[in-house]
């Protein structure tokens, strides 16, 4: 049986073939990690599904190059970054705010970009409420406006927004603004769902969205007209992936000149490449730990997670510190509260009142609740004398960090070490949603979960975790109440002046942190790295933008 | 035989009808609202309202039963998919035709590699059984068999993209190309070489352990050595004798893989950037878009429908026995 029709020569000839095959498509291969081009190339992990600010949360990136903010935050923080407005004041009455457009300000396509646009942006929003297509499904939505008395232009270079009630609203949102030569004419059924806004947009950001391809790359070419000049690159790409693989190795062979949403083991691996500089920055994400408190539908699986006694107690048994060590690799700052300390104007260590890690006082204050171990089992019991065991339920990401799944390990250890046993279920963000919805909508059962997320720097957004959930937010997962809290974010809500918003947070931040309904694990930083070889310009902390910035700066080598 | 093929075909037409309806309630059974996880991800405060008006336009508020099933059904029957739930705006159609191609490309092009390779080798490792050849493709079959395609991917990322840098680590084709132009076609390929690579080791692995399994059991078989007996040269017993019938596990296996070139390769997708229905089926799912979720499925179903019907049919050219 030797007649095989394939000869051995024949079958190396092919295998020699096929190997020389690389060799063959080299020829442009490294022409993509190029700087002749003088294009940026980032990465991240996002997903883009529509360019249309009113019909989706998840275009921030890349909509942030393209579109300004009225004011935004990183024109809050920083004197050298400026939204839409170029400056702003209130009135004493603290209702009527003036904000100056930058004067002779152009869209990119060359048409004038004034206080008119600005003003149709907000009310396209606000007459849209109550309508059946009320827009209400996007970054761009109607949240806080009912607050607004009236948006006018004054003129081409002044808009005025008056408010019902003293409110820092007016500039502390986060819409984006559009041309009203584009969108006076879209529908808010279109405007909700079906435009998407198909580039080349028109924006007045450093760099304008040119090609968008849905799961691969944003293209973005400079803007001719941007106000303090056009950027000195020939461009970005932002390729969108769904895991941080490529983006490390990208940044290794010089395909990508910038990336975040890195681990970090991948930060620790790049730190160690010459050519590229690694980053890491604070930002407004916070990875907490939430007690059921729900009482009747919903509730857990004991009283005890309703006693704030009992959370106080468990309070001590968590160790931020070796948390943020060993989950977090130290890329994290411990939690403490309910604010980031990115977020200055309202951060504290609340260092009178903090709890120290201390097993032995964790089961000391158990004890002294009621909550002993009866039957000598090792495990406490609830005073219906029932024994411990809480299901502990967690995702497997954080937002847009990475929910490190050893912080739940950590913290089931140590609750097992004071009689508490807790088992673990980790579940897709889909699972995850249902099960943290609100009681009324069919969530809880579960006991405590270990969750991250990332909102607004404003004292509002701050407070949010606390709020109630009777009329509407859902992002109170504990499903906590309290009364003095709610009327602390009511008068938030209502405060102008910093100070005062300042008091008012520092109160209702001691106020839960005392009632426990959340125990801070830590404040993740953003890990981001780039590339020397081809761009200059960069800052240290590019990682904290919350804008364009530094592609309005960066130049070529 | 017109009997058969006809029972054949209507047992494919009732199977896919009954995926069209096992897609409606498959991923209304999972845990997760669609409206509350597309407003979830923002960074201000979204209102229980809003996520409920979601629902409402999207329709999710109505009775499972009979209005959501009924028009689902309805409109499948009529060809039309829906609308997406997270890709506001595009019909769901749309983006499967969008990332067929890439995937078929991918897929399709690993099938045809893996096919040509692996059953080729595999064919000639059981005709020279205990051999230097069957020793080395048997143990580097199993080994490349057993790895997952995703590592595979990451080691040839790290080889020939990062260390080498002989060809792009990720995405179809360099932004800025000029559509349409031979030079984005060769960008293309470019692209696509190592995702093929990756999922073409797999099934090499595969195709060869099944092809030399069949191969080994043929040559054994007494009609082989009758062959041999009749003076047959062993060129003509493996043609005429050896070839046809270790064929019928093989395109077994062949037609089942063909039936799986749409659902797209979701690891090495994600490894590679690559845009294709894995990574669109991912998207979904973490969406709990169901209308894109129930489009991909019953393209999914159907084709492997489809696959086993032309293996069926197959089979009847290949083996006499089946025909009667």
């Amino acid at each position: 049986m030797n007649d095989w029709p394939l000869s051995r020569r024949v079958v190396v000839k092919a295998m020699l073939v096929a190997s020389a095959t690389p060799w063959v498509l080299n020829s442009r291969a490294v022409a993509a990690s190029s700087c002749d081009d003088q294009i940026v190339r980032m990465g991240a992990i996002v997903a883009p599904d529509t360019l249309n600010p009113f019909a989706s949360w998840s275009n921030f990136w890349p909509l942030a190059y393209t579109y300004d903010w009225l004011v935004g935050v990183d024109a809050q923080r920083h004197d050298d970054r400026k939204g839409f407005a170029k400056s702003w004041s209130v009135a004493d009455d603290n209702l009527t705010w003036t904000f100056k457009i930058w004067p002779g300000m152009k869209w990119s396509d060359g048409k004038p970009a004034t206080a008119r646009d600005a003003a149709f942006t907000y009310n396209y929003l606000r007459n849209s409420i109550g309508k059946p297509d009320e827009l209400n499904a996007g970054f761009n939505n109607i949240s806080g406006l009912d607050k607004i008395q009236s948006i006018t232009a004054l003129d081409d270079e002044t808009l005025q927004i008056v408010t019902k009630v003293p409110t820092r609203l007016a500039f502390d949102n986060y819409t984006m603004i559009v041309p009203e030569h584009i969108w006076k004419d879209v529908s808010y059924a279109d405007a909700r769902g079906a435009f998407r806004n198909d580039p080349p947009l028109v924006g007045t950001g450093p760099m304008i969205v040119s090609e968008f391809q849905q799961g691969q790359f944003a293209r973005l070419i400079p803007n001719p007209h941007f106000r303090t000049g056009q950027p000195k690159t020939a461009g970005m790409v932002f390729h969108f992936f769904t895991t941080a693989d490529p983006i490390a190795q990208g940044l290794k062979s010089g395909a990508l000149d910038y990336g975040i949403s890195l681990t970090a083991a991948q930060w620790a691996d790049l730190s160690g490449n010459p050519d590229i500089v690694v980053g890491e920055a604070r930002v407004e994400q916070r990875d907490y730990l939430a007690f059921n408190t729900a009482s009747g539908q919903g509730a857990g699986s004991t009283k005890a997670l309703q006693d704030s006694a009992f959370r106080d107690a468990i309070g001590y048994a968590i160790d931020q510190k070796a948390i943020v060590e060993r989950a977090y690799r130290g890329h994290a700052d411990p939690g403490v509260g309910l604010v980031m300390p990115v977020v200055a104007d309202f951060y504290s260590d609340l260092s009178d009142i903090r709890r120290h890690f201390d097993l032995a006082e964790a089961a000391r204050r158990l004890d002294a609740a009621g909550y002993r171990d009866k039957n000598g089992d090792g495990v406490r019991e609830d005073k219906e004398g029932n024994s411990f065991q809480l299901e502990l339920i967690t995702g497997t990401s954080s937002g847009v960090l990475e929910m490190p799944i050893a912080a739940v390990q950590l913290i089931a250890g140590w609750l097992g070490r004071i009689g508490v046993p807790v088992s673990v279920t980790q579940l897709d963000s889909g699972a995850l949603n249902a099960r943290t919805a609100a009681p009324a909508k069919g969530g809880g059962g579960w006991d405590l979960l270990v969750q991250g997320g990332w909102r607004g720097p404003n004292a509002s957004d701050l407070l949010v975790l606390g709020k109630s959930t009777d009329s509407a937010d859902s992002s109170n997962t504990s499903y906590w109440s309290n009364e003095k809290f709610d009327q602390l974010v009511s008068e938030v809500e209502t405060t102008v002046g910093l100070k005062k918003t300042q008091e008012l947070v520092d109160q209702a931040a001691r106020l839960i942190y005392a009632e426990a309904p959340y125990i801070m694990l830590a404040y993740p930083l953003l890990l981001d790295a780039r590339r020397k070889d081809c761009f200059q310009g960069w800052p240290k902390d590019s990682g904290t933008s919350q804008g364009y910035y530094p592609f309005d700066r960066v130049r070529p080598v | 035989m017109s009997r058969r093929i006809g029972g054949i075909f209507i047992r494919a037409v009732i199977t896919i009808l009954m995926v069209a309806v096992l897609n409606f309630v498959l991923f209304r059974v999972i845990p997760g609202d669609p409206a509350s996880l597309l407003l979830s991800g923002a960074r201000v405060s979204v209102t229980a309202e809003q996520i409920e008006a979601q629902r409402q336009n999207w329709g999710l508020d109505r009775p499972l039963f009979p209005d959501q099933v009924l028009d689902y059904l309805s409109a499948t029957l009529h060809g039309d998919l829906g609308y997406s739930f997270k890709f506001r705006g595009r019909h769901v159609a749309d983006l499967i035709l969008e990332r067929l191609p890439a995937t078929i490309a991918l897929v399709g092009l690993a099938q045809l590699i893996a096919i040509l390779c692996g059953v080729l080798l595999g064919l000639y490792a059981g005709w020279r059984r205990g051999g230097a050849v069957d020793h080395v493709a048997t143990g580097v079959s199993l080994a490349l068999y057993s790895t997952p395609s995703f590592w595979l991917g990451m080691l040839l990322v790290v080889i020939f993209s990062t260390a080498l840098g002989w060809l792009p680590g990720y995405g179809a084709y360099s932004p800025g190309a000029n559509v349409g132009s031979r030079d984005l076609s060769l960008d293309y390929l470019r692209h696509l070489a190592l995702p093929v690579t990756a999922v073409a080791l797999g099934l090499i692995g595969q195709y060869v352990v099944v092809a030399r399994a069949a191969m080994s059991d043929v040559v054994t078989e007494d009609y082989m050595v009758t062959a041999r007996a009749k003076g047959l040269t062993g060129g003509q017993m493996l043609m005429g004798h050896a070839f046809r019938n270790a064929m019928l596990p093989v395109v077994t296996l062949i037609t089942l893989n063909l039936g799986y070139v749409v659902a797209g390769a979701i690891t090495v997708e994600a490894v590679f950037a690559w845009p294709g229905i894995g990574g669109l089926t991912v998207e979904a799912l973490n969406a709990r878009d169901y209308p894109v979720l129930q489009g991909v499925f019953l393209l999914l179903g159907a084709s492997i429908v489809v696959a086993n019907l032309v293996a069926d049919l197959a089979y009847g050219l290949l083996d006499p026995r089946v025909r009667q």
